[in-house]
């Protein structure tokens, strides 16, 4: 088993350099660069000229991105930022990938339970109204387009707050680890904990709702499956109860695609969850990323933002190809 | 049972605390949050063309001369009084005294000195980050000298009329040397002038806040903290404004600003700021080479019928590229619309020079609001309509605006939609920038390429003027040259809308577009 967990890792890896290589590529091959961006209207030749050559930008693309693999292998570092003066990506970074893991860990904790359970209602009461209505709830949710869902939770709640992680007139809270559930704990500030969760509401509802569909339709057609399948009919004539042969006997069968579609919606969310972000102004990778393409066409912070985001991807699927090894012993002979 | 009993009470009252907890979320009084679409990219003045940044930087420094509070007139700033020598090249400013910066040194000559010395230097130590926009600006400065304590004199190569205006602009704003030479290429984010507010906090892309500078020359301002906080969907701004978690939205389209005009708790402000939006002939293309076709172009467009579908009648028509509230715009009287004779023009021009109808031309635009023109799709698609009905062909090639003006500059258009916000309120700043050919070139703003060798000579000898009088019948003459050429047919005037809680008082915008809050006041609670 650990040589085929070393296996995958080596493809990971080799994966990750592919994608942030092309994705380096890809950014100077466009046309537009971070300069005239930055120079917007006012553009000075000579200035940009300069700038370009001190940068490096005018050398073969193979030299440019072997150093940047150097530097980030040697050092870690990610280069500064071009649009905003010489801002650490790093930095940057630090603070925009917390706020999507707080987002995304939030509604994964409801899309993934809830999903569950709605899937797994949907199946044993196949055809009745559960059925009926989850199956129904899971269809809005993979059909209503993203930003529209978070327009239309913002018009109903209009008691919860719809942007930014903290009140705004806090601005005296020094942040430890970037998730500010946890960081408000620590630093004593219950109220705040609050405060950050009824920021939380709106945007983890939003971006849980397609997950949500997704795992109770696949959890609903893998239950159905097993449900019919003769190890339940046995535990059924052995006199099991209702829940243990749903819980004990169904489920663990039905969880391997399950557990498969929840890694890659984690990864899809973490990944970015740009029009979520962008509807309730949440300070995360998504936002950050989609700015960095669009607006300011910035090499160093797109670079930055791929390394992260192909690595949390890749991440992610490596993991699940580990616990389908252990999960599920046939895997292992392969 | 009993346990799960219990946990399902605790989560009930849990959320009910969340929602009870939301009715008294109370906010320290005196702080007035201002949401805008996008943060700030840095705040050294000489680093930025950002509006986002311009507007908090003229919150936290002064310039030697400023505006009046209210209008867009010269008035001394750090500067008590200025002279120039007889032939306009020598200027001399007596510095103000007792005026301190943030971090408690003084301001003197030789602080002044090293302000314009970052920006104009080509390697200049103090120097961080060598892109500076409007270095151009400036370019008119040979030296800049420090005569004692309080008095500093520029040497020019040449008689500027600008040079004056061009020092209220932010890029000439005094920065404290001390603070610069300290936080080295953090003075970007930590940065110390003599203005009204200081730096308090700056968590990127989240917000920005402000303290009051309580020793500040012309007395502390009006609220005790700002706070500016990038929100970048109008509507979400809006719907921030109305729950009272930002009392101040700008930079909203007439679109925007429809909504709330049922509210009693918000007032919306709407101003002419200085700005003009145009369509943009590639002249050197045929046969846009032929002012007949391009005047033909100019009375196929209804620009009352577009300010209303486009800016939803919050913009002026134009006629000439210089904004109506600008000293020196030319009086003109517009061609009045007419499709007729657009269409006998073009039919005439077509017949003349040999093309054929319809004329098959391409309109590039930004596929991103301007403050000029927050619907391009919308103003591109109106023109498309409008040319089309005399006899044009008209393709729509949207491009991201760091693409499209690269794009237009380089001359690669036909037509091409663009605009200009005023930098320093004069003309010179719309007709030489955008029409002169000394800005033709691969990243010039003279994106019609308009050739005229007397419109040329007119704009460049008004540069060197320094009477008044004078200056304005060449400013006359040049945009009468502008409007019979109509290399650009200017569409309109948009205006500027502020959506605010009655709770903020003695704010105003100001002409200039500036977001200037020292004035600004705070209501207690609603």
């Amino acid at each position: 088993m650990m040589r085929q967990v070393a296996s995958r890792l080596a493809i990971a890896v080799s994966t990750w350099a592919v994608a942030v290589a092309l994705i380096f590529v890809a950014m100077r091959v466009l046309p537009g660069n971070p300069l005239l961006a930055r120079f917007g209207q006012h553009p000075d030749a000579k200035q940009i000229e300069q700038i370009s050559r001190e940068q490096g930008w005018n050398r073969p693309m193979v030299l440019q991105l072997g150093e940047f693999f150097w530097k980030l292998g040697t050092r870690g570092d990610l280069g500064k930022s071009i649009a905003r003066s010489h801002v650490s990506i790093t930095d940057e970074l630090r603070v925009r990938v917390p706020a999507t893991i707080e987002l995304t860990l939030v509604a994964c904790l409801i899309s993934i339970p809830l999903g569950i359970t709605m899937g797994v209602a949907a199946a044993v009461w196949q055809g009745k109204w559960p059925d009926v209505t989850s199956m129904a709830a899971a269809l809005l949710g993979v059909s209503i387009p993203v930003f529209f869902l978070g327009m239309i939770l913002r018009g109903v709640f209009t008691f919860l707050p719809t942007s930014a992680r903290l009140p705004l007139n806090e601005f005296n809270f020094q942040s430890i680890t970037g998730l500010m559930l946890v960081d408000t704990l620590l630093r004593g500030r219950p109220d705040l904990w609050i405060a950050s969760v009824r920021h939380l509401i709106l945007p983890a509802l939003t971006l849980s709702s397609v997950p949500m569909a997704i795992i109770a339709r696949i959890t609903r057609s893998s239950m159905l499956e097993v449900l019919h399948a003769d190890y339940v009919r046995t535990a059924r004539a052995k006199g099991a109860s209702f829940a243990r042969i749903v819980w004990r006997h169904a489920f663990p069968n039905a969880a391997v695609p399950v557990t498969n579609i929840a890694g890659l919606q984690i990864g899809l969310l973490l990944s970015g969850a740009v029009l979520t972000e962008t509807v309730f102004d949440w300070p995360g990778l998504g936002q950050y990323m989609a700015a960095a393409v669009v607006r300011d066409h910035d090499y160093l912070a797109v670079q930055g933002g791929a390394v992260v985001i192909t690595a949390v991807f890749i991440g992610m699927n490596l993991l699940l190809d580990v616990v389908y090894l252990w999960l599920d012993p046939r895997m292992r002979g392969i | 049972m009993f346990t799960n009993r219990t946990l399902w009470i605790g989560l009930f009252c849990l959320a009910m605390g969340l929602f009870a907890a939301g009715c008294t979320s109370s906010a320290p009084t005196n702080t007035l949050i201002y949401g805008r679409g996008e943060d700030a990219n840095t705040l050294d003045p000489i680093n930025t063309d950002i509006g986002e940044a311009v507007n908090v930087i003229v919150n936290i420094y002064d310039t030697l001369v400023t505006y009046d509070d209210r209008t867009a007139e010269l008035v001394p700033g750090l500067a008590e009084s200025w002279e120039h020598s007889e032939d306009g090249l020598t200027w001399t400013f007596q510095i103000r005294d007792n005026v301190k910066f943030h971090d408690g040194t003084s301001l003197t000559a030789d602080v002044v000195k090293t302000s314009f010395d970052r920006l104009l230097q080509a390697d200049h130590p103090l120097v961080y980050d060598k892109a500076r926009p409007y270095q151009a600006s400036y370019n008119m400065i040979k030296e800049v000298r420090s005569d004692g304590e309080r008095s500093v004199i520029f040497i020019l190569d040449r008689p500027s009329a600008i040079f004056l205006k061009n020092l209220t602009m932010f890029p000439a704003s005094i920065v404290s040397p001390t603070a610069v030479q300290e936080r080295g290429e953090k003075f970007a984010e930590r940065p110390c002038g003599t203005g009204p507010f200081q730096m308090v906090a700056w968590d990127r892309d989240q917000k920005l806040v402000l303290g009051a500078f309580q020793d500040h020359w012309r007395g502390p301002p009006g609220v005790d903290h700002l706070i500016f906080v990038p929100v970048q969907e109008n509507q979400t701004r809006i719907e921030q404004l109305k729950r009272g978690e930002i009392q101040i939205a700008d930079n909203l389209s007439g679109f925007d600003v429809e909504s709330l005009a049922s509210r009693a708790d918000i007032t919306v402000q709407s101003q002419d700021v200085l700005n003009t939006a145009y369509l943009a002939t590639q002249t050197e293309k045929p046969p846009l080479d032929r002012v007949d076709v391009r005047q033909a172009i100019w009375l196929a467009i209804d620009k009352q019928e577009l300010a209303k579908v486009a800016y939803a009648g919050q913009a002026t028509p134009a006629v000439s590229i210089v904004p109506e509230q600008m000293w020196g715009r030319a009086k003109l009287a517009d061609r009045p619309f007419d499709p007729d004779q657009a269409r006998q023009l073009l039919a005439a021009a077509a017949n003349d020079a040999g093309f054929e109808l319809p004329l098959k031309l391409s309109l590039s635009y930004m596929n991103r609001a301007r403050p000029y023109m927050p619907r391009p799709e919308t103003v591109a698609g109106f023109v498309k309509d409008s040319l089309e009905k005399v006899g044009f062909q008209i393709e729509l090639v949207p491009r991201a605006v760091n693409q499209h003006f690269p794009f237009v500059m380089a001359g690669k258009h036909e037509l091409a939609l663009a605009g200009w916000s005023s930098d320093n309120n004069d003309p010179d700043n719309f007709l030489y920038s955008l029409l002169d050919p000394d800005n033709i070139s691969d990243a010039g703003n003279n994106i019609s390429r308009f050739r005229n060798a007397e419109f040329h000579k007119l704009v460049v000898e008004a540069q060197g003027e320094l009477d008044e009088g004078k200056r304005l019948q060449l400013y006359q003459r040049a945009q009468e040259i502008a409007f019979a050429e109509s290399p650009i047919v200017p569409l309109v005037h948009a205006r500027a809308n502020v959506a605010m809680s009655n709770r903020v008082f003695d704010y105003q915008l100001h002409p200039t577009g500036l977001v200037r809050l020292r004035l600004a006041k705070l209501k207690g609670q609603p």
